[in-house]
């Protein structure tokens, strides 16, 4: 495969290959930011992998007092899933299960002004048994749940927008533990507005290949051409002479825009903590509607 | 561009001014409003007898001067700004549906008065049943906001059914009085008699009262919804102090003779987060 250079680091002249999502953003508050960190962490576990988990989700960033509707500590986690529906479904059981059971939290809509939407309060109002109570507060419906603590405040909608899941670098070095370092140097670049690394600390070691080669029924299985403990064990390995350990970050944004400087700004941080290799998956153009050439992204952010 | 009234001469009577809002007068000249009519008891005057006009209407109009016997100034309102540099008279923003009306002063009884929108602001106090009902209505404010800075009269949010009335000061006897739902917040305290045949309505007093007795004492907590409104009612223009955005409150279920589900709000100093 054709390759240029960035510093010492090869890059593949290959491309990432992404796919339309539909995602909401929530903005979680709480009277400290570990309570904040507990809630965000717990709503957006359990969701590295839309096949796996049903949606994607992780912490956006973390929001100052300031940033936030009602003044306190706050997180903005983006969730994704295939459809409207699905995230109406996930934010449910997430917002129910893990932010409201999560002592002094709040939840609002990080999203407003979307053209579509899907209830949230509106639902999770029921958990109150008739004693719930509602407050339209600048034109925004939100619901009063009673629960042992207080109230749990919720909004009433959530609203949906149209993203882009699947961006990924997949990232290369001559021993484990420089290629891990590339890897974190790239996921820490990457955060920021608009994008979710839904992975642990936003790194997967585990990247997959669709099907497998010993079962019919297997939906996926290990990306055995990228794994170097196997590179002299099969025939189509793809892990470059001299790279002892490959990491993948995957990359949800909510846009194609976001998406392409998310991995322009991991592309570099990568390179310059010693990626021997960065190159990306794709299914050969045909499945994704986005495609994120690693050549486009040579210019430094 | 704005259009601009200046009181010329005190009027003989009331006046009530219902025609002069943003909708009525866009792209109308000094020269046409000015030859508008008002009813000013039984005489009926030309706008122009009682204000010199200027300037050309477009969704922004200014009145000026002691306007404390014009009437119904932004009354059925749905858009626009008005601005009131000066006392004013009663129905003040009565039945508007939108838009912004500020009043540089008092104004008098019916401020607001079954309001379903937009935001009216006063700088100094307002007169009885603020955001209330009418005689034989049975709902009075359905939706919008009022932020008086000084204090309102006698049964403010009477029979309210949505919306936030936010008072600075304090509130005469009977705020909330057969209240459906919806805020009426008094950062110096609420009056006697506050929510007698409160359905579902929030009242909210900043100091200390004795609550009916149809309400009964529930707990003491920060209210999240309440900070939203308190921090809501700060962006339209009303001095609220932080401890009470992050303080304790005492809630009192009421009233218990009616559905039961309205609550009244009192602030706790001794517990200030």
């Amino acid at each position: 495969m054709s390759s240029y250079r960035l510093g010492a680091t090869r890059v593949a002249d290959t491309f990432a290959e992404a796919f339309p999502m539909r995602f909401s953003r929530l903005v979680i508050t709480a009277a400290t930011a570990d309570w904040v960190h507990q809630a965000a962490s717990s709503a957006t576990g359990f969701a590295t992998s839309v096949i796996g988990c049903k949606c994607e989700a992780a912490i956006e960033r973390p929001l100052g007092a300031a940033q936030t509707p009602d003044g306190r500590p706050g997180a903005a986690v983006l969730l994704f899933a295939m459809d409207r529906e699905g995230v109406g479904k996930r934010l449910i059981e997430r917002v129910g299960q893990c932010v409201m059971t999560c002592p002094t939290t709040a939840c609002f809509d990080g999203l407003q002004g979307a053209e579509r939407t899907v209830p949230l309060g509106a639902s999770l109002r029921y958990f109150g048994d008739g004693f719930q109570a509602s407050k339209l507060i600048a034109g925004e419906r939100f619901w009063r749940i009673p629960v042992m603590e207080g109230e749990f405040l919720v909004c009433d909608s959530a609203g949906v927008g149209r993203g882009v899941g699947g961006g990924n670098l997949i990232i290369e070095a001559g021993d484990g533990d420089t290629a891990l370092r590339s890897a974190q140097a790239a996921a820490e670049a990457m955060r920021g507005e608009g994008i979710a690394l839904p992975f642990p600390g936003g790194i997967v070691r585990s990247g997959s290949k669709v099907g497998a080669l010993s079962s019919k029924s297997m939906p996926a299985s290990t990306n055995h051409q990228l794994a170097p403990t196997l590179r002299a064990q099969t025939s189509d390995t793809l892990v470059p002479d001299g790279v002892g350990a490959v990491f993948e970050i995957v990359i949800d944004g909510v846009s194609e825009d976001a998406v392409r400087e998310a991995m322009r700004r991991g592309l570099h941080a990568s390179a310059a903590a010693g990626a021997t290799h960065v190159s990306a998956a794709n299914f050969g153009g045909k499945l994704g509607e986005f495609h994120f050439p690693l050549a486009e992204l040579r210019d430094p952010p | 561009m704005t259009l601009t009234f200046t009181l010329r001469t005190q009027p003989p009577a009331r006046v009530p001014v219902p025609a002069v809002i943003p909708q009525r007068l866009r792209g109308l000249g000094p020269s046409k409003v000015s030859a508008l009519t008002v009813r000013c008891g039984r005489q009926v005057l030309a706008v122009g007898d009682l204000f010199e006009v200027s300037g050309t209407g477009d969704d922004q109009l200014v009145l000026a001067g002691d306007l404390r016997r014009v009437d119904a100034i932004g009354a059925g309102m749905s858009g626009g700004r008005v601005l009131v540099e000066g006392p004013c008279g009663d129905h003040l923003g009565a039945r508007m549906s939108g838009g912004e009306l500020e009043v540089r002063g008092a104004a008098g009884a019916w401020a607001g008065a079954e309001m379903a929108g937009g935001v009216l602001r006063l700088t100094g106090d307002a007169g009885p049943r603020l955001g209330g009902a009418y005689p034989g209505a049975r709902v009075g404010m359905t939706g919008g906001e009022i932020i008086v800075s000084g204090d309102a009269g006698e049964e403010a949010g009477a029979s309210m059914r949505r919306g936030l009335v936010a008072v600075g000061g304090q509130t005469g006897s009977g705020a909330g009085l057969r209240m459906l739902a919806g805020t009426v917040i008094a950062l110096s305290g609420i009056g006697a008699e506050a929510g007698i045949g409160n359905k579902r309505g929030s009242l909210v007093s900043g100091q200390m009262v004795q609550p009916p007795p149809a309400y009964g004492f529930a707990t003491r907590f920060r209210p999240p919804a309440l900070r939203l409104q308190l921090l809501r009612a700060r962006e339209l223009g009303l001095s609220v102090d932080d401890a009470m955005v992050r303080g304790t409150w005492a809630r009192w279920s009421g009233d218990r003779t009616e559905l039961g589900r309205g609550e009244i709000l009192i602030y706790d100093p001794e517990e200030a987060g």
